[in-house]
């Protein structure tokens, strides 16, 4: 009976949206009416107003750029919550006969860090591999103005690659890479990248944000770069961050 | 040969995201999740959107699959 109502329910669901789905237009027409607004403007002058070749960036970083300080805000929002989650709630007690001996094992752990237990196929493959994913995510993030890419995906992959590592190695000895002190200006270099560009932009075009895209195309392509870098860096540290604080106790 | 290629990535990404509605085994759901992504991510390529491909491969396939395994190291590893 219930099932009857929630299948029942799915089907009346589904036909309005796939009503809705005949009356698109069709994939790739020029007179579809997301093509026929702002975006014929962006493909049309996106190069030399935004300054970046991948108008995909340009969208992000120039014309709508304050949506991505928005973006960048909650992604930072989030890796606040989520630390305060995990640190309100630390991992539930080990039952009372191995209570002992895990604490006397993790005093043991401090004083001689060991290897963790990986097969050897994926400790080969994420040694051999790394210094080539290191060298993809310089070119996603530095690139990303001009091809597909930029700091969101580099930062990824650059995260990515620190777990592997942490994974592999050990967290003993990826934890140069997230230095104690450092840390917390990567965690929020999304944010203080956006700002300092914003306020260069300032100074120079006496808008915040604002690019001298048509007048000084280096400062445009050096502000672009700074904020990709600032991206990449700020959300690679805040997945380390998170994976870390999952992975204690 | 394009449209048989978008229809047989359609169709896998419909079955990945019913096995993950219907695994119990939350490790095996995550694995199933993260070829989920993959499929979405070359349906993104293939839609001409290379930037919104690689967001989905490096977060939803890598990134994300990570956090739920470690979450389901915390955690329990059937659902109940």
């Amino acid at each position: 009976m219930k099932n009857a109502f929630v299948t029942a329910l799915l089907v009346l669901m589904a036909i309005p949206l796939l009503i809705g789905v005949t009356a698109l237009p069709p994939h790739g027409s020029a007179d579809a009416p997301m093509h026929t607004h702002v975006s014929a403007r962006y493909v049309e002058r996106g190069e030399e107003e935004a300054g970046a070749a991948n108008l995909v960036t340009g969208v992000l970083l120039n014309y709508r750029s304050l949506d991505t300080v928005g973006e960048v805000t909650v992604i930072f929002t989030a890796l606040v919550a989520v630390l305060g989650v995990l640190i309100s709630f630390p991992a539930a007690p080990k039952p009372p006969d191995a209570a002992g001996a895990a604490g006397t094992a993790r005093a043991t752990d401090h004083a001689a860090p060991t290897q963790p237990q990986v097969s050897p196929v994926v400790g080969f493959v994420v040694r051999l591999l790394a210094p080539f994913i290191a060298l993809f995510t310089i070119y996603v993030i530095v690139h990303g103005h001009v091809s597909p890419g930029g700091g969101f995906q580099g930062g990824a992959i650059l995260g990515g690659l620190f777990i592997a590592l942490t994974t592999v190695l050990g967290e003993n000895r990826t934890r140069c890479l997230l230095p104690r002190r450092g840390a917390p200006w990567m965690r929020g270099a999304a944010l203080l990248a956006f700002v300092a560009a914003g306020v260069i932009g300032a100074v120079l075009t006496g808008y915040f944000l604002g690019y001298p895209a048509e007048t000084n195309h280096l400062a445009t392509e050096l502000m672009l770069l700074g904020i990709e870098i600032g991206i990449g860096l700020g959300g690679a540290a805040i997945f380390a961050t998170i994976f870390l604080q999952m992975e204690e106790e | 040969m394009s449209m048989a290629f978008d229809i047989l990535l359609l169709v896998l990404l419909m079955v990945t995201a019913l096995v993950v509605a219907r695994t119990k085994d939350l490790l095996a759901a995550a694995i199933i999740f993260s070829a989920y992504s993959l499929v979405m991510s070359l349906l993104w390529q293939h839609r001409d959107a290379p930037d919104v491909a690689m967001t989905e491969a490096a977060v939803g396939a890598g990134i994300t699959t990570v956090l739920f395994l470690v979450a389901i190291g915390r955690t329990a590893r059937r659902e109940k």
